[in-house]
């Protein structure tokens, strides 16, 4: 589900042209030029210390870096008018919810109200109405952060930025709330940039994405074109593929979840891969039976689990198994 | 104790009376003391906001210099003003010596330390994101300084209570570069240690109290704005 007519054309909200940043003799982000798209949620991903949040701060102008230059869209309206942050810890001054919400427009002269009917809107959006007249440091973590989102949806900026917006959130709380910011932020106009380490996250939200490991981008564009064309092997296990190299030396890609073990005569899917796999431990997972093991080939062993359908019957440690997975992609290709 | 109940009631007496000598020597140390505490929160609060969040070289230096005034011997202090502000000094063709100008610009220097010190604890306290937080909705050098002043709010309040209460009850200072002038720069300190050495010890003694009575009375209306404050 992406946004009518969003991203790829025309000009891009933000762009990243010969930027460095460097930190104690250490280069933390080096991005020699990167276009982010307009109008599109773009999800930064990649593992902690990847250079994330620093790509949002330099959007925000929160940090100038040691070389090269960030633009944004001439639309925009400069960086005080024209980005929104959410940040990670969210963050209120003393005073209720709605104070908190109102502050950011006050600060842009946005008159009153005008104010009062963004406020609510936003606040309705991110479920938080209720508690506009809550003092906002009594709020749980997450009521905190949704009121935190709604601080940074209620600017209305063409740019916004959100770091992690559901990371406080335990498991339950994240999978409700995640169902509503992908709706959320489909139904909202303007540019999101949003940092998630969670793949899963990442998926749901975005329409492009940007995968960042060790301050360099590795790859972006959008969504699918990043899923179905990983640049390298380290990539790809970072959007979940389990990377094994075949008898003819090509390294390929196997779809999380797609790894199976065959029942009997069951005709394979078509352009399925066959493996060869062997059992090390059988794993109850609740109502769910893991089988963890190695996928053996000429080139190697690589650990993975094979999660086993109804009705399979659990292999035993040691044996060795012929197993397939449909989807696999050629990496580097 | 009888001559701790014959001050209480000198002090009453006094009051009662309405002596404008008396009146005048409280007003004029409200007026000094407050003045140099204002002074001292006006320098110190963007002072202490430095020191706080952002870190330059002489860094570490500064804040042990803050930290070692923040116990400075108001008779020193009072002696560095006189040696600049005498006639001879680098400044005493300003003319401020034995002036109420002086005694406030001594308060000054004893007050800002405290309230430089205060302010670093109290902006120190705040999350650290606060700062971003208030960039990225909009607020720029000034608004933001006041916006984290407010927030700050309690520890402010506690430096003005301490800058206050240091300099409305130092002597050496006001003595020093005031020269305690009966119809200009005689504060009820001053007019404490004058009144003992005349032997007027149930005076002095009243002059005690009323000072105590008055930094009690500016105490409390701080305390009662920083209990509102916490809500």
């Amino acid at each position: 589900m992406s946004r009518p007519g969003t991203g790829g054309a025309g000009a891009p909200a933000v762009v990243f042209d010969g930027v460095r940043v460097v930190r104690e003799r250490r280069t933390i982000l080096d991005v020699p030029r990167l276009a982010l798209p307009a109008d599109a949620v773009t999800v930064l991903f990649g593992p902690n210390g990847g250079g994330k949040t620093t790509m949002l701060r330099l959007i925000a102008g929160l940090e100038r870096p040691d070389a090269g230059v960030v633009r944004l869209a001439a639309g925009a309206g400069g960086r005080r008018d024209g980005v929104a942050y959410g940040f990670q810890e969210p963050v209120f001054l003393r005073g209720t919810v709605r104070m908190n919400l109102e502050l950011g427009l006050t600060l842009r002269k946005v008159p009153p109200m005008e104010r009062v009917a963004r406020v609510r809107a936003a606040a309705d959006e991110c479920g938080i109405g209720h508690l506009l007249e809550r003092d906002a440091r009594t709020l749980s973590v997450g009521e905190a952060q949704r009121a935190n989102l709604a601080r940074a949806l209620a600017l209305g900026a063409p740019i916004t930025l959100l770091d992690e917006p559901l990371a406080a959130f335990d498991r339950v709380g994240r999978v409700a709330f995640l169902d509503e910011l992908a709706v959320l932020l489909r139904r909202r106009a303007g540019t999101v940039v949003l940092v998630t380490h969670d793949r899963e996250e990442a998926l749901r939200l975005g329409d492009h994405m940007v995968v960042l490991v060790a301050g360099r981008v590795r790859a972006a564009g959008p969504l699918r074109a990043v899923l179905e064309r990983p640049p390298d092997p380290e990539t790809a296990e970072l959007l979940g593929y389990t990377v094994v190299v075949d008898g003819r030396g090509v390294t390929l890609g196997i779809p999380p979840g797609a790894l199976r073990i065959p029942r009997g005569a069951v005709p394979l899917a078509p352009g399925a891969r066959c493996f060869r796999f062997r059992v090390e431990r059988v794993l109850e997972v609740g109502l769910e039976t893991r089988v963890r093991g190695r996928i053996l080939t000429p080139a190697g062993e690589v650990a993975t689990e094979i999660a086993l359908l109804a009705g399979d019957v659990p292999p035993v440690p040691g044996e060795v198994l012929e197993v397939s997975a449909a989807g696999c992609v050629a990496i580097g290709s | 104790m009888r001559d701790l109940l014959a001050a209480f009631a000198r002090a009453f007496d006094l009051l009662a009376s309405g002596d404008p000598a008396l009146y005048t020597i409280m007003a004029r140390t409200l007026v000094v003391s407050g003045a140099a505490t204002l002074l001292a929160l006006l320098a110190g609060v963007p002072i202490g906001y430095l020191l706080a969040r952002r870190r330059f070289a002489g860094h570490t230096l500064l804040l042990g210099l803050v930290n070692t005034g923040m116990g400075l011997p108001p008779v020193v202090v009072g002696l560095f003003v006189w040696l600049v502000l005498a006639r001879s000094g680098p400044l005493g063709d300003l003319d401020l010596i034995y002036t109420r100008r002086a005694m406030v610009l001594a308060q000054f220097i004893i007050a800002l330390p405290l309230v430089v010190g205060f302010t670093v604890t109290s902006l120190r306290a705040l999350p650290e994101r606060l700062p971003d937080l208030l960039r990225t909705l909009g607020a720029r050098r000034w608004r933001m300084l006041w916006l984290l002043a407010r927030e700050a709010r309690l520890g402010l309040l506690a430096a003005v209570m301490a800058g206050f209460g240091a300099v409305v009850s130092e002597v050496g200072a006001s003595m020093t570069v005031g020269g305690n002038l009966e119809r200009s720069t005689r504060v009820l300190t001053t007019a404490i240690v004058t009144e003992t050495g005349r032997g007027d010890v149930p005076l002095a003694l009243a002059l005690g109290l009323i000072l105590l009575v008055l930094a009690f009375a500016v105490n409390l209306v701080l305390t009662w704005a920083q209990t509102r404050g916490s809500r």
